[in-house]
């Protein structure tokens, strides 16, 4: 009986280690855009954790594209025909996605994009592209239609940073402005890592736009903010549409950042099966609250493993796989579909937050909301 | 016109910063005739330090000007005694080479200890204002900086002018080898240069600190700006260091208005080629090719 | 047998084993490292001409590498213009801006010569930017669909694989080892070391100093760029950091300085010793070795730390590679091996 039950106990031990699927994974780990890249990493180890307790074991391959595309393109070389994997979540930028995103069907592998956010990516037919998030032009649709839907704007500045995602988020929130009768007073793209902005805002101010819409990332979104109290930039909203805008660091200086409106992919607190726990869980084993992006590449990383499991660990059957699925988590419901040119594009739902005390408080869309918005932008003390 | 003074106004008290750290590039490449490529990345472990002092010892950044400068000091000296040194008379691209691979040594480290994540200082009067009327308003730690920037400025001055070392490095700088001859110990001299450099360029840092944030490779930013001021006002010269530093202050703040903020550094680098071709002697330098 | 042509032979054989490796090497992730071994080489011979051979240490050639990588994309990606039509109009743009450059650069001497270098390659990338319609800015140039190249109506190939690349690359690095063989090997090669060595001598001896130093710069220049070309047809991608950035040119030079700069070999022994330790590092092989051979152990916390570190510490590590190469092998590897040799020599004497 008790050899029985060795035998036994020792298949059911091996078994799992049989059955680890393969994935790739290309992220900044390194470079300028480390510091976001490591909430995508956390949040793939977390889902990897996830994974295993429910008996779906991984060997990720991970490969540092330290922002660079030509690196990242480098790297899905490496895993595509070297590691062989069943498929590869990432990269982060829009840069790095786009260069690889031609690799990824070339050599035939599924690729899940988990939160860059240039269009173009899935708007080239490439039926082995996957994206999560949604693309660009909802942030700029969704920040501005919050905006006209809170009052009453008619002119609007812009102010980004001149990277691919500054530029290319402030084109398509231009292109949306215009049909909606928006004028554009001021337009400036600025190199990243000024230490001063002053004059600019000073600029933009004396053309008073109604609205502010920026694109930058943590540090300059802190020292705009902080530099438009100084010249005492006053429109009626702030719209920051770029990571930098959504991070607790910028929360936290709330004599600047309160009441200022975003729109993100996730928040903790959206009614999602699971967003709450994810928070509570990523935070207790990581010491800080999590981004968008980690949510974002958790749940592809869940996606992803799963359907690779379920696909035996074939690649063109994980694809047809992604394509016909269909799954609910803490990303909301996901599905890629072909739509307005888009293909395997999930059609994400923005959300629309708005710091108010210091918090994250989700204000749009109303089935989504937790707080009121506050509108118009409160003055400067 | 309110434009106009802002500009003008964020753009001289920027420029005190710029200046602090033309300042100590030029007392290096004076005394020395080294091209300092890690000038900036020193500039950032005095910010880290700063960071560090503020947030384990809750002193105020401005404050901890008083720590930072000394250990600056030694840790320049220190870079100077065991690297710098070897390569006095080594060839140009040698001596820019050996500081970039030592600037790059010291940002990597610092993203090791602490990551690339920004860190912010945010103290009570991070976002305070006076407002000067006119819908002009001056950045308090901005003001202060250029305050305590000032002081440090009439400091070395009279340091450079009136002490028995200042003198002798003034004499280095002048002519190593005369300066040789008359007893002066030059090796000392390059010591104790390279760590004022690297003192001025550790509380350029500290000063900025609480108006900027904080990043491993926020160095590679400052560094080609701290060349731009030198060149522009005259290697060696302290003084033509602290114009250069307000003019590209002004310089910036006005393009990025009256231009373009994508164009602003292009107007800088123009300027600085300009000033190379026709005066490379600087504004206050003396011709010493 | 005579050394010149054991020499030779050894070269010949050199030559016809790479040309032979595609035929066995199927693994494109090799053929990658080779392809990028080669660009590396073109780009330090390159350089080696301007600022080995003259004596005119440029930190700013990434100027020249992204206009060839960018004429060759922007003509592609908007007028689908093929690259090898496409690299002549490169080549030409290039030798325009190389005279530009020389006669602003070329008037001043040492330290200030490099920091103009490095403005002027600033003033490039920064253009590159803010030149929107031109160069699509930030944004950068995505173009990874080439033609077939076709010679009359039969099809050479259609740049599938990633043999083509590499033959092209191989070709750059012949072009420019025969064209440094041949400078050093000329008058020209005397006068760039005459002016290396002391410009006003040369000068006072009649030597034409800036007709030679413009020479040196356009054929540097012009290598350079066809390299940058290369670079961009091959990788697909192009935006301002990646080739005009302070940190490209840093990178051409650093290859001739570990390496050895004004000697035949020196970038190929640079490029041979840089090319894969970065991507050893950069892909964790070196811990893996380190594990494998049990000199850590994985679970220890050295271990552990190393793991999780040791791939972002590549450049760290370049730095102290730098550091330690220009404090004991300031003449790079070149340097060093001929002074071991001349030593040898010297003993059996």
């Amino acid at each position: 009986m008790r050899k029985h039950l060795l035998a036994l106990g020792a298949t059911l031990a091996l078994s799992p280690c049989l059955m680890a699927q393969k994935i790739g994974v290309i992220n900044s780990m390194s470079g300028p855009e480390a510091p976001i890249g490591e909430n995508i990493t956390n949040g793939i180890k977390l889902a990897e954790e996830d994974l295993k307790k429910k008996g779906v074991n991984l060997q990720l391959v991970w490969e540092d594209d330290t922002g660079k595309p030509q690196i990242s393109m480098s790297a899905m070389e490496k895993l595509a025909t070297r590691e062989n994997v069943v498929g590869v979540v990432g990269p982060y930028t829009s840069a790095c996605s786009n260069a690889v995103a031609k690799l990824a069907e070339k050599y035939h592998v599924p690729l899940l994009i988990p939160a860059a956010a240039k269009e173009e990516i899935t708007r080239q037919g490439l039926a082995h592209v996957f994206r999560m998030n949604a693309p660009a032009d909802k942030y700029a649709s969704s920040l501005i239609d919050a905006a006209t839907s809170l009052g009453k704007p008619r002119s609007i500045a812009f102010i980004y940073e001149n990277t691919d995602f500054g530029t290319s988020t402030s084109k398509t929130a231009k292109d949306y402005v215009a049909t909606k009768g928006i004028q554009v007073v001021a337009d400036v793209s600025y190199p990243k890592g000024s230490a001063d902005y002053r004059s600019t805002l000073a600029q933009i101010k004396s053309k008073n736009p109604d609205l502010v819409f920026m694109v930058s990332y943590v540090a300059d979104a802190i020292l705009l903010m902080r530099q438009s109290r100084e010249v005492g930039l006053q429109p009626q909203a702030f719209l920051g549409a770029g990571a930098g805008f959504t991070t607790v660091e910028f929360a936290k200086e709330r004599a600047i950042s309160d009441n200022v409106i975003s729109c993100t992919q996730w928040t903790d607190d959206v009614n999602w099966p699971g967003a709450k726990d994810f928070g509570a869980r990523y935070k207790a084993k990581f010491g800080k609250e999590p981004t968008y992006h980690a949510a974002c590449a958790y749940a592809s990383m869940i996606i992803m493993a799963e359907t690779a499991k379920a696909s035996g660990g074939d690649r063109a059957k994980t694809r047809n796989a992604l394509k016909a699925g269909k799954w609910n988590g803490i990303m909301g419901e996901v599905k890629f579909a072909d739509y307005d040119g888009f293909t395997n594009q999930n059609n994400h739902h923005m959300l629309v937050q708005q710091i108010i005390a210091g918090k994250y408080e989700t204000v749009l869309p109303a089935q989504f909301a937790t707080k009121k918005a506050v509108y118009p932008f409160p003055k400067w003390k | 016109m309110a434009v106009f003074l802002q500009s003008l106004i964020s753009g001289i008290l920027i420029g005190g910063v710029y200046a602090l750290i033309g300042i100590g590039l030029t007392l290096i490449f004076g005394v020395m005739r080294v091209i300092n490529f890690a000038h900036g990345d020193i500039l950032m472990v005095g910010m880290y330090l700063t960071y560090l002092i503020f947030t384990l010892l809750g002193i105020d950044p401005f404050v901890s000007v008083l720590i930072t400068f000394p250990l600056m000091f030694l840790f320049g000296g220190f870079l100077q005694k065991v690297f710098i040194n070897r390569v006095l008379d080594a060839l140009a691209q040698n001596q820019i080479l050996l500081t970039i691979g030592l600037g790059l040594i010291m940002s990597n480290t610092v993203m090791l200890i602490f990551t690339s994540d920004y860190k912010i200082l945010t103290t009570s009067y991070s976002s305070a204002t006076i407002k000067v009327g006119g819908g002009v308003s001056v950045s308090t730690p901005l003001l202060i900086s250029f305050l305590i920037t000032a002081a440090i400025t009439a400091a070395l001055y009279w340091f450079l002018l009136k002490t028995d070392t200042g003198q002798a490095i003034r004499a280095t700088a002048q002519d190593r080898d005369a300066a040789q001859l008359m007893g002066i110990n030059v090796k000392r001299m390059s010591i104790i240069a390279f760590g004022l450099g690297a003192a001025l360029a550790g509380t350029a840092g500290a000063l900025i600190s609480p108006t900027y944030y904080i990043f491993p490779q926020v160095g590679s930013v400052f560094t080609l700006k701290a060349f731009v001021i030198t060149v522009l006002g005259g290697m060696g010269s302290v003084v033509g260091a602290t114009l250069g530093g307000v003019l590209i202050g002004i310089t910036e703040s006005m393009s990025a208005v009256y231009i373009s903020s994508g164009w602003k550094d292009v107007v800088v680098f123009v300027l600085f080629l300009l000033v190379l071709l026709f005066k490379p002697s600087g504004l206050m330098g003396k011709s010493r090719t | 047998m005579n050394k010149r042509v054991l020499k030779g032979s050894v070269i010949l054989l050199l030559l016809a084993g790479l040309l032979l490796i595609p035929r066995f090497v199927e693994s494109p992730y090799a053929l990658h490292m080779m392809i990028l071994l080669f660009l590396s080489v073109a780009q330090g011979q390159s350089w080696n001409i301007l600022g080995g051979y003259a004596g005119q240490h440029s930190v700013g050639h990434a100027a020249y590498f992204g206009v060839g990588a960018y004429m060759t994309m922007m003509l592609m990606h908007s007028k689908g213009i093929a690259p090898w039509v496409g690299v002549w109009a490169g080549m030409a743009a290039v030798v325009v801006v190389a005279l530009i450059i020389g006669s602003i650069c070329f008037r001043l001497r040492g330290p200030y010569f490099v920091l103009a270098s490095i403005a002027v390659a600033e003033i490039m990338r920064l253009s590159a930017i803010n030149l929107t319609t031109l160069t699509n800015g930030a944004e950068g140039i995505l173009a990874t669909e080439l033609p077939a190249f076709k010679i009359g109506a039969t099809v050479v190939t259609d740049f599938v694989t990633k043999v083509p690349f590499y033959y092209i690359g191989l070709f750059l690095v012949v072009l420019t080892l025969g064209v440094t063989y041949w400078v050093q090997h000329s008058k020209l090669g005397y006068y760039f070391q005459a002016i290396r060595e002391d410009q006003d001598a040369a000068h006072s001896l009649g030597i034409n100093i800036a007709l030679y130093k413009n020479i040196g710069l356009v054929l540097s220049a012009v290598l350079t760029s066809l390299a940058g070309s290369f670079y961009g047809i091959y990788v697909g991608f192009v935006d301002p950091p990646t080739v005009l950035g302070l940190d490209v040119s840093v990178q051409i030079m650093l290859i001739c300085i570990i390496g050895g700069m004004g000697t035949l070999w020196g970038p190929v022994l640079g490029s041979l010793i840089l090319v894969p330790l970065s991507e050893a590092l950069r892909s964790n092989l070196v811990t893996d070795l380190l594990v494998k051979s049990g000199a850590v152990s994985a679970e220890s916390r050295l271990g552990l730390f190393l793991k999780e570190n040791l791939s972002h510490a590549h450049v760290l590590l370049y730095g102290i590679l730098v550091v330690l190469v220009i404090l004991f092998m300031p003449d790079g590897l070149m340097g060093f091996v001929k002074k071991l040799a001349m030593r040898r020599k010297r003993e059996a004497v």
